[in-house]
């Protein structure tokens, strides 16, 4: 819509309704074109509100225009008034006041030049859908012909009568959304969907001090930065440092992503947070300013003599406004000049940011407001404005920067935590004798972040005022004193909708519905009473009516007869009025709610069924608008008061997605009754807010009713509510246990995770004796003669036949997954294999003559496949599985050296292998190979199938699945006998056993492993992760035959068939892992539910491309360590080769250590029930981010 | 090993093939929306958690942000974009108009999406099926029972039918 407004904007003949700005150029307020269009022109923005639809209603109304005849352009610095941010619901009913007049000037101007036309008197004329015209007469004529040509401009009248309200024809109709044509189809430009010619993308690289503001380290944390860990990545244009302020711009979105993510960067340890998990204590004790709103009959002399006296605490977490779309920005800085296309909230107020940033007047910038996902307040949409400006400025080419959900959910100014304290009575008669009221509110406006970041503003702590919105409560009391602690943010904070007033409304609401229970009066009744306002007394006893509202004088503690561990159910009241503005401020609309919920007591999860909510708003511009904000108010409310909260770790944010920061799901929603009161007479108020501001007390109010038991603080999450419930009550009799009772580990055993490290600190000195024994022992067998160099033989010499078999080999021994290195050149070695005894990197195998293998002759390559000894005699480690590779028969080690003597040489040496002591010696492995190998080819066994024999061959030689999947003994030999293939490591992660032994909740059938190996996907078991999925990638070069053949073995080795109707069985399994996985009562629970479930749920694979396999069924879940479950949330998965899956994302960027482990220790209770819990997970945790950090330096 | 970036990648999005350079690790989303130019799926988590990027592969709702682009060759992409039919909108896009079923806006492809995706495999849904399709598609400006009401008339259900969280909710 603005952009249909803007084609249009040239200079051209108009009448243009003006007002000269404080700067000395004009505001614009209304256009109407030549063509007899109209424009009407604000400073405000949509914020998706419909505020575009019902302001260009106005202008029609005025005007008499036909509605599709008018347009808005809103927020853009360049075209529209500053009227200030578009907040506390002002558009409507302050914004518009101007541009309604505006539209009443231009009428009359029209008006009068048609009057001459038509020669008739002005107010003769009538205007009907654009038409002037005089009654009677058949000429009709449109504001362009009323023009003519001429070009007026008026200087804005605020005196210009408008209509009165019941001359209305348009204002007061449900005239259809502008915006939502375009929306549903896809035309729509939000300004993430801005592109211009040769436009870059940038992130930013943020410090580790999220969603802090002051403090003398902001702007001052910056250690070093290196350029070259990116300059030479695919499309990397630049890198911008300035003090804390980093930026990345690259050609392409995914490229700065990646280089974002591999920028080398060391930041000063923030300075810690005030803990915040006791938010009362945290906000008692920071520095504050007492500001005394309110103070009348000396309400300290007054309460001692209450007849009831109360003292009571509420306590509001912080929230976020959590926008959907993470914020957005085009900036284009030439010649001087900016162009930011913005989804600001503020055009000129970040106006005003730009030019302090940038160093430029308010004349060089012009920001494009383009509608963006809703904000409901102040999320980061200033923030990367300024970000995309930087970064253009430095590359001087058009810059798009949008920032990640982590970035988003981290930095936003957050809506503010917030404490009252309030201390109230009642007289001998019932009467409200006093009330004294403190509310602490730290949170200012969130200056914008690259002014805090780059320095050019200080980071001096700066309070604001705003925790005074309806600090003033709506009953009379007789003595009352009401203070606000003016307090500047602890983490950054700003307004968010309701502001302070939801939380203020929260205590006054609950505090009266108290004092109305100590009355022993019905509270909607024990209201009326006390009500100052006779307009709010007429809404709440119409909502009371439309309710249905009971009459109690105590809490009915209804249940629904199924007694103890049933479900409770209750209803509650509460009224508020939105005030905003500067102290005493300006009332929006009235609210009144009646909330109905069902409370369960034995998980502590209350339901809320059903929401009537009266609201009196004045005229209504569009009533279905105001009711779509009253539903949205409703139900995101809801959202605040049942779930959200953000969690602090570390001095920093750690709520970083949707899983950590859940909000309302489809299945919660109440059922929502609006009844909106018709006054049209009177004035518009604002309708943005109000009917979020009752909320927390009306469900608050209706759990006590329910139960009988008081809750203060928010959110009212299933633990809160089952303890404060517990408290009240005493624990109930404990239900069915939910999860069984942890099965002791069997005798003897060790958990596998601890033995890497502990084995080899208690058997070092041991091995390092034992290991010189032999060595000592077989010493004639050490020295091994070099085999002479040959040159490069001709692959010309090789059969084409001779050629692919060698290719399916080597395939199938999946050579270059460890002779290559991530991203590198294949088989050119490199890659570090962590072994217990130290890092091997595995070796160069083309046939580069002198870093390769080229030198080496067949003899030279059979004897290393067989013996473990390279060409020049030195004995290589079983890192090399030439254990297996030994049973390789002739013809396949000859196809194999011809496959890898025809591949391209690359020139490379590999780090060199450097073993601590005794195993940097390599001769022992003489001694080694005297204990442990057996070079000798596989027999076949007569009595089993082809097809046995030949995946038996393939498995344990040139496969080698034992390299990994047996276990090693103390010296890294493969243990064997009925060890063989019961599980080992590899590369950190847990190879499960092979043998039929493993974890796996289904057994292994044929056509299972067929499935694994061929497309790296098991529908019974899941994906093929960590060094698994590329050997899968790996045997997609190897025939099907071969494959199954692998498969018929592996199946063979099972102990046990599986037996049954196996789809049953993972049915029951998946079932009976989610019968009651809601509520979600933890936050591992909770982290599951937003981040895991939606792929991994029971059924997902028929609803969504690339679900998840059900986590009962997994491996990782059912296996005796946690590591691989560990790794695989950190890093997620790759897509299959085959297709068989795409990719899972990993979480290392968005969870904490403590978050990790909360979700594995809860993915173990829910999905592997009946196994054991994993102990110390969360060290572990710490341990596999440390090691895949490690890996990551070493290999970036 | 990690793919070249400049190797090509087949794609076939609302009927129409394309070969594009780009690398195949990048998200589909993002060469759906850079490389393609199409404004309906949108970036709001990169995670799969809140949908706002869901288009139909094979028919079958998808969450564009954590699919690789090289991951889903010779497979049918069907966006926002691609739902109208010789200029007239899908039943689940118009009953989102009759319903006025947006705020921002910017969950709205997601939820048009997942719905169109339920109706291609059930064209009669009830109330708890809707909700339930629904579940992880998150939207922040509370515009859920708009949404739920062109969910039904998309499904053949009462626009206002009502429905208490006792009967179909969690």
């Amino acid at each position: 819509m603005t952009d249909a407004a803007r084609t249009g904007d040239q200079e051209e003949a108009r009448l243009v309704i003006e007002r000269g700005s404080a700067s000395g150029s004009a505001e614009t307020f209304l256009i109407v074109h030549a063509d007899g269009r109209v424009t009407g022109h604000n400073g405000h923005v949509d914020l998706g509100t419909g505020i575009a639809t019902a302001l260009a209603q106005i202008v029609a109304e005025e005007l008499d225009a036909a509605p599709d005849q008018v347009a808005m352009v809103l927020g853009d610095t360049g075209r529209t008034p500053d009227q200030g941010p578009t907040i506390a619901s002002e558009t409507i009913q302050v914004a518009a006041v101007p541009l309604r007049k505006a539209a009443a000037q231009a009428r009359g101007i029209l008006l009068s030049r048609a009057a001459r036309l038509l020669d008739a008197a002005p107010e003769d004329l009538a205007i009907e859908a654009g038409l002037v015209f005089a009654p009677g007469s058949n000429r009709r004529l449109g504001f362009g012909e009323i023009l003519a040509g001429a070009t007026i401009r008026a200087e804005l009248d605020l005196a210009t009568p408008v209509k009165p309200a019941e001359a209305y024809r348009l204002v007061g109709t449900s005239l259809p959304r502008v915006d939502i044509p375009d929306k549903v189809s896809g035309r729509a430009t939000y300004v993430h969907d801005v592109r211009l010619p040769g436009m870059l993308h940038g992130r930013v690289v943020r410090p580790p001090y999220a969603g802090r503001d002051s403090g003398d380290f902001i702007g001052r944390s910056l250690l070093f930065v290196d350029r070259a860990s990116v300059a030479s990545l695919p499309g990397f244009v630049e890198l911008v440092v300035i003090a804390d302020f980093v930026g990345i711009v690259c050609e392409r979105e995914d490229q700065a992503a990646e280089a974002a993510r591999r920028l080398k960067i060391a930041w000063r340890e923030p300075p810690p947070l005030p803990g915040l998990d006791d938010l009362a204590a945290a906000l008692t004790a920071h520095p504050a300013t007492p500001r005394t709103l309110s103070d009348h009959g000396d309400v300290e002399a007054v309460l001692p003599g209450s007849a009831v006296r109360l003292k009571r605490r509420y306590v509001w977490p912080y929230q976020m406004h959590a926008s959907i779309g993470p914020s957005c920005a085009v900036a284009d800085f030439r010649d001087g000049l900016l162009t930011l296309w913005s989804g600001t909230q503020n055009p000129h107020m970040l106006r005003g940011d730009l030019c302090r940033l940038l160093q430029l007047p308010p004349e060089r910038i012009d920001i494009r407001r383009h509608e963006a996902a809703g904000c409901y307040g102040r999320n980061c949409a200033d923030d990367v404005s300024a970000d995309a400006s930087l970064l253009s400025r430095a590359v001087g080419r058009p810059v798009r920067v949008q920032l990640t959900r982590a970035e988003e959910h981290a930095w936003e100014p957050k809506g503010a935590a917030q404490l009252i304290d309030v201390e109230g009575g009642l007289s001998a008669d019932g009467g409200l004798a006093a009330y004294d009221f403190e509310t602490r509110y730290p949170s200012n406006r969130g200056p914008n972040l690259a002014l805090l970041l780059t320095g050019a503003i200080s980071p001096d702590p700066q309070p604001s005022d705003m925790g005074d919105r309806t600090a003033i409560p709506p009953y009379r009391y007789a003595a009352e004193r009401i203070r606000v602690h003016d307090m500047a943010p602890i983490v950054r904070a700003s307004w968010m909708r309701g502001v302070s007033a939801m939380p203020n409304s929260f205590a006054h609401e609950s505090f009266i519905d108290e004092l109305a229970a100590a009355a022993v009066e019905d509270p909607v009744a024990f209201r009326l009473r006390h009500l100052k306002d006779p307009r709010a007394a007429e809404l709440v006893r119409a909502t009371a009516g439309r309710a249905g509202w009971v009459e109690r004088s105590g809490p009915r503690r209804t249940g629904d007869g199924s007694g103890e561990g049933g479900k409770l159910y209750g209803q509650g009241f509460a009224y508020a009025v939105y005030v905003h503005g500067a102290f005493p401020g300006t009332a929006a609309a009235h609210a009144a709610w009646i909330a109905e919920v069902a409370v369960d007591r034995r998980t502590g999860e209350v339901a809320l069924e059903r929401v009537v909510v009266g609201h009196d708003t004045g005229q209504m511009i569009n009533p279905a608008g105001v009711r779509h904000q009253i539903h949205g108010n409703v139900v995101q409310s809801a959202s605040r008061v049942l779930k959200e909260e953000v969690a602090f770790e570390n001095s920093t944010v750690a709520s970083r997605d949707w899983g950590s920061y859940p909000i309302a799901q489809f299945p919660e929603i109440p059922d929502v009754d609006v009844l909106m009161l018709p006054r049209p007479a009177d004035p518009p108020l604002g309708v943005g807010e109000s009917a979020s501001v009752p909320s927390a007390a009306a469900i608050a109010n209706a759990i006590f009713d329910a139960t009988g038991v008081r809750f203060r603080e928010l959110p009212f999450t299933p633990e809160r509510i089952k303890a404060g419930l517990d408290a009240a009550w005493g624990a109930p009799a404990p239900p069915a246990r939910l999860e069984p009772a942890a099965p002791a580990p069997a005798p003897g055993t060790v958990s596998p995770r601890r033995r890497p490290p502990l084995l080899r600190r208690l058997l070092a000195p041991v091995l390092a004796g034992l290991a010189a024994t032999i060595g000592t022992a077989a010493v004639g067998l050490v020295l091994r003669a070099p085999i002479a160099p040959v040159a490069p033989p001709d692959p010309a010499t090789w059969s084409a036949a001779t050629l692919e078999r060698g290719r399916q080999l080597a395939a199938l021994g999946d050579c270059a997954v460890c002779h290559t290195v991530p991203g590198g050149s294949a088989n050119a070695g490199g890659r570090a294999i962590e072994t217990p005894f130290g890092t091997v990197y595995s070796t160069n195998i083309t046939p580069d003559p002198e870093t390769g293998i080229g030198a080496w002759s067949y003899p030279a390559f059979a004897r290393a496949m067989r013996e473990g000894i390279s060409r020049d005699g030195r004995h290589l480690y079983p890192a090399f599985p030439y254990s297996a590779f030994a049973k390789t028969g002739e013809a396949d080690l000859e196809a194999l050296y011809a496959h890898l003597m025809a591949q391209p040489p690359v020139r490379a040496t590999p780090p060199a292998t450097a073993l601590a002591f005794p195993f940097n010696l390599r001769p022992l492995m003489a001694g080694w190979n005297a204990l442990y190998h057996k070079a000798e080819a596989l027999r076949p066994v007569v009595s089993r199938s082809e097809a046995w024999n030949r995946g038996r061959y393939l498995v344990e030689g040139l496969g080698h699945c034992s390299a990994c999947h047996s276990p090693r003994n103390p010296l890294g030999a493969e243990k064997r006998g009925a060890a063989h293939l019961s599980g080992g490591i590899a590369d950190g992660w847990h190879a499960p056993a092979l043998d039929g032994t493993g974890e796996a909740p289904l057994g292994w059938t044929q056509d299972a492993l067929y499935a694994y190996l061929r497309t790296g996907r098991s529908a019974e078991h899941g994906a093929a992760a960590g060094s698994m999925a590329p050997v899968v990638a790996s045997l997609t070069g190897v025939p099907d035959t071969d494959i199954r053949a692998m498969a018929v073995y592996l199946a063979s080795l099972s102990k046990a068939a599986p037996q049954g109707d196996r789809q049953a069985e993972a049915a029951r399994l998946v079932a009976a892992s989610e019968a009651d996985i809601r509520p979600a009562q933890s936050l591992g629970a909770r982290l599951y539910d937003g981040a895991c479930a939606v792929c991994h749920r029971s059924g997902a694979e028929a609803t969504l491309f690339n679900a998840g396999t059900p986590l009962a069924l997994t491996t990782a879940v059912n296996a005796a360590a946690p590591d691989n479950l560990i790794r695989t949330i950190f890093g997620g998965l790759a897509p299959a080769a085959s297709g068989a899956h795409s990719a899972m994302p990993g979480f290392a960027e968005t969870f904490t250590d403590r978050q990790v482990a909360a979700l594995v220790s809860y993915l173990r209770s829910r999905f592997a029930r009946g196994r054991a819990p994993w102990d110390d997970v969360e060290a572990r945790v710490a341990k596999i981010r440390a090691s895949l950090s490690e890996a990551s330096t070493a290999g970036g | 090993m990690t793919p070249k970036s400049d190797a090509a990648i087949s794609l076939t999005v609302n009927g129409t093939d394309h070969r594009l350079a780009v690398p195949p690790a990048a998200p589909l989303l993002d060469v759906l929306r850079n490389d393609l130019r199409l404004n309906g799926p949108k970036f709001g988590c990169g995670l799969g958690q809140c949908g706002a990027c869901t288009v139909l592969i094979d028919g079958l709702a998808a969450r564009a942000c954590t699919i690789p682009a090289g991951s889903v060759a010779g497979r049918r992409i069907v966006t926002l974009e691609g739902l109208s039919r010789d200029g007239r909108l899908d039943a689940v896009q118009e009953a989102f108009v009759a319903e006025q079923a947006v705020q921002c806006g910017y969950c709205l492809n997601g939820m048009i999406m997942t719905l169109k995706a339920l109706t291609l495999r059930d064209p009669a849904p009830d109330e708890r099926a809707i909700r339930e399709a629904l579940r992880y598609n998150l939207c922040r400006c509370g515009t859920h029972l708009e949404i739920l009401a062109a969910a039904r008339r998309a499904c053949g259900l009462r626009p206002d039918a009502r429905l208490s969280a006792r009967d179909g909710g969690a």
